[in-house]
């Protein structure tokens, strides 16, 4: 009989972008004013989705692929919440697609901050929806051939409200963008955050992103669709990084009638 | 053929067309007016999988005594279509009478209902309010209680409505009465004047109770319940989302559950499967979930639009991994109400998942019973009110239900679906793994414990045992009546909860089951429940009575195979 299993630390490789993403996402939580235990942190499975386990706020690691709808059946229990979401590239782009495309065109008021190392840690290596062209592994084995999908794109397109991307070797940026994102107060925001694995994918290393990655210039307006697109569609040579779109459009939540009472965990009491 | 007892007077009138014709529309015009005259209503509905054509029936049976179930055959059809006609003159009782619309064979009278419409002042489609009309006439009831609903039902329509609805009835009450047919139909008894069917049943009891949210997607013969619940969404305060599928709506009432408040989901055995991975995670993470599962013929798409009890063993162990569940199976209108408040009692009390299990039958059936109470009564959630800060989800527990608090509290509620520690942490700790697995299990014994016992209904040293659950309880119940009245020793044992089971009790009230003949009588090919029971150590082998041709047993049917 084992005495004493490993407790709960992270499970990550050392190196992996994922302790960098805990770091900022711990501080940015704090930086918004948000309040702990009100705070709840929804995942999927992954190796990106074990990220609540190692915070202190109330958790709620679901199923694979299906963080958005149990996310979006607790904001609507109890919009008071802070709902934020972390989960990677597979869960939230490939199990959880279909899902991914309603909460945008909801745009219901979660937070949603994607892993995306384009690859599967936790089943070791093969592709991820965000695979580039031409990535080999033991099942894609004479490399993807089908072009990534562009999460962004299709966010600007559903006109979501807060569009962005970040790099998680750039610690000060993803804080930036977690802040913006955390203190949006209506509407779906998604962070995509590029995130390098260090076991399964050695394309898109530390160093590749470092080449590639480019700070949107400060006179961009986001609420330009048009450009904001422009941006979403840049991948290759220069990979633009920051917040890409905004829309004033409101959040699910306060388009329903029976939520203007107040929360609906607090519509129980009679008389 | 087994006759319909003489000493109650009753008739079955069946309205029958195309989809899209309006045989909907008369039939509830009618199911209202006889229930407000006082009559015992029951009213039953057979309709395919489609929008415009084919072949639909409503059956409205009316009696002076309380009714149970439908019947095969009709005394008075009302063909809106020739081919309805051709499709159901065989299925007309001896001294039965047939109106249609054009004057045919097989003793059919014509009454051209479109044209008596027009001529009548009204347009086509007031062609329903001349057969309504028509029916009142041949069974010599006063056109006064259908006047005065068709006031009702078109008066926000305005005068002009009402005034041509109200010519185009009288000339179909004219024009029939000219014929000289005619029917002995019951008297009025003071019947209850409320017509529930089982689906606005069970959304009256989900609302009251508190439901707030309610995420379905779309599937006969569960849509009903839900359409009820969007209606009455603003009178209660629910939210009514239409989820991209079912694997989303279970879950969001996953974590509208977690966050808080009652949650349930709508759906048919397609809709279930796809469910059945949250539903595991419900029963790993201890939510308390409530899905009304309506039993349609399978496999795959099946019979649509029929009825079918073959859901029953699939519920039961649906969910990868094992964990507790309540099953509950109303056998009528008046049980779907209460059960469903039961089972979203039995899931907070537990902290787990609770299915009812209806078909299209009682879902799509209408009767008139004591009215339902509409007052908002929330159940109790069993909710820590004021958690300590070092509150643990999944403290240890002798019968495995621990305190629940919710998130927004001072308290941490930490939920996985992989294996956790008491404070809901993910663990891989093989200990731990056992000592949470038991902990789950153990709530199975206070399910037990409360589960409802079954109902008799007849002798309880009866030569014959009829076995039901669900929705055969209607029709098993008039075969009892049936046979008593022939002389024959009957009875009825009812389960309107089908898991689990309080084994022992069950056996004590089989008694001398081996003395007797008992059948089991289901809506399936394989008797699934006579199995569980089985498999339950509560009964061996015994007669079956099935049925899975995709429409309802009737009393009469059940009657005559139970004697053969």
């Amino acid at each position: 009989m084992i005495e004493k299993w490993p407790g709960s630390t992270p499970a990550w490789c050392p190196g992996c972008g994922d302790f960098a993403i805990l770091k900022a996402l711990d501080k940015a939580i704090d930086a918004a004013g948000i309040e702990r235990t009100n705070l709840v942190l929804v995942s999927g499975i992954g190796q990106a989705a074990k990220l609540p386990h190692y915070v202190k706020a109330n958790v709620f690691n679901g199923l694979h692929g299906r963080a958005l709808p149990a996310a979006t059946g607790i904001k609507l229990a109890n919009h008071k919440l802070d709902v934020v979401i972390t989960s990677g590239d597979g869960d939230m782009y490939g199990e959880g697609g279909n899902h991914l495309l309603h909460a945008m065109r909801r745009n219901i008021g979660v937070k949603v901050f994607v892993h995306n190392n384009q690859v599967y840690g936790l089943t070791k290596g093969q592709a991820s929806p965000t695979s580039d062209i031409g990535f080999v592994t033991k099942i894609q084995t004479h490399g993807v051939v089908n072009p990534p999908l562009n999460p962004l794109a299709m966010a600007i397109v559903q006109d979501c409200s807060l569009v962005a991307r970040t790099f998680a070797g750039d610690l000060e940026h993803m804080g930036e963008m977690m802040l913006a994102a955390l203190t949006h107060r209506d509407g779906f925001a998604l962070v995509d955050i590029l995130q390098p694995c260090v076991s399964f994918n050695k394309r898109n290393t530390y160093q590749w992103y470092r080449e590639r990655v480019k700070r949107i210039e400060d006179s961009h307006d986001p609420f330009d669709r048009g450009k904001a697109l422009e941006l979403a569609f840049r991948w290759g040579d220069e990979i633009p990084i920051g917040i890409i779109y905004r829309s004033d459009r409101g959040s699910f939540e306060s388009k329903l009638p029976v939520l203007k009472a107040g929360p609906l965990v607090e519509q129980l009491r009679t008389g | 053929m087994i006759a319909v007892p003489e000493s109650a007077r009753e008739l079955n009138v069946r309205i029958a067309g195309e989809a899209g014709q309006g045989v909907d529309t008369v039939g509830s015009l009618l199911v209202e007016a006889f229930a407000e005259m006082g009559l015992h209503v029951f009213a039953t509905q057979s309709y395919m999988s489609r929008i415009r054509g084919g072949l639909n029936w409503f059956d409205i049976r009316i009696a002076d005594r309380e009714l149970f179930s439908g019947r095969e055959k009709a005394d008075l059809l009302v063909a809106l279509t020739q081919e309805a006609v051709e499709a159901l003159r065989t299925e007309v009782a001896g001294e039965g009478v047939i109106l249609s619309d054009k004057e045919g064979q097989h003793g059919a009278i014509g009454l051209g209902f479109a044209g008596a419409a027009k001529a009548a002042g009204g347009s086509a489609v007031m062609a329903n309010s001349v057969a309504a009309g028509a029916v009142f006439a041949v069974l010599g009831y006063d056109l006064k209680h259908l006047v005065s609903r068709l006031e009702k039902e078109f008066g926000r329509k305005g005068e002009d409505a009402v005034r041509q609805n109200v010519g185009c009835a009288r000339k179909g009450a004219e024009l029939a009465a000219a014929r000289g047919a005619s029917l002995q139909a019951p008297d009025p008894v003071r019947a209850p004047a409320h017509v529930y069917s089982g689906s606005e049943a069970v959304g009256l009891a989900a609302a009251t109770s508190g439901v707030k949210l309610v995420s379905s997607y779309p599937m006969t013969p569960s849509t009903a319940t839900f359409a009820f619940l969007a209606g009455v969404a603003d009178r209660y305060g629910i939210v009514v989302e239409q989820a991209e599928d079912e694997i989303a709506a279970i879950n969001m009432i996953c974590g509208a559950v977690y966050a808080g408040v009652p949650a349930m989901t709508t759906t048919s055995g397609g809709g279930f499967a796809l469910m059945v991975e949250g539903l595991s995670l419900a029963g790993m993470m201890e939510l308390p979930v409530f899905i009304m599962l309506g039993q349609r013929p399978g496999p795959a798409t099946g019979l649509p639009t029929r009825t079918a009890q073959q859901d029953l063993k699939f519920a039961l162990s649906a969910g990868h991994g094992e964990f507790p569940r309540a099953l509950f199976a109303p056998g009528s209108p008046q049980q779907a109400y209460a059960l469903t408040r039961r089972a979203l009692e039995t899931a907070h009390k537990f902290q787990s998942p609770s299915i009812l299990l209806l078909d299209q039958y009682l879902a799509d059936l209408r009767k008139n019973i004591p009215e339902l109470d509409e007052t908002f009564r929330p159940i109790d959630r069993h909710v820590v009110e004021n958690p300590s800060s070092d509150y643990v989800r999944y403290a240890p527990a002798p019968d495995g239900v621990s305190p629940r608090a919710l998130p927004g509290s001072p308290a941490f509620v930490v939920c996985d679906s992989d294996e956790h520690t008491e404070d809901g942490h993910i663990t891989e700790d093989l200990g731990v793994r056992v000592r949470l697995q038991d902990k789950r299990m153990a709530k199975e014994k206070g399910i037990v414990a409360d589960a409802l016992p079954p109902e008799l209904y007849g002798a309880d040293d009866a030569e014959h045992l009829l076995i039901a659950w669900g929705s055969t309880y209607g029709p098993c119940r008039e075969a009892v009546d049936v046979l008593t009245e022939r002389g024959v020793s009957a009875a009825m044992l009812h389960f309107s909860q089908v898991w689990p089971l309080d084994a022992e009790a069950v056996r004590s009230t089989l008694g001398s089951a081996g003395a007797r003949r008992i059948a089991s009588v289901e809506g399936n090919a394989t008797g699934q429940f006579a199995s569980v029971l089985r498999g339950a150590g509560i009964l061996g082998d015994c007669e079956l009575i099935l049925r899975y041709d995709g429409l309802p047993f009737t009393g009469e049917e059940i009657a005559e195979r139970a004697a053969s």
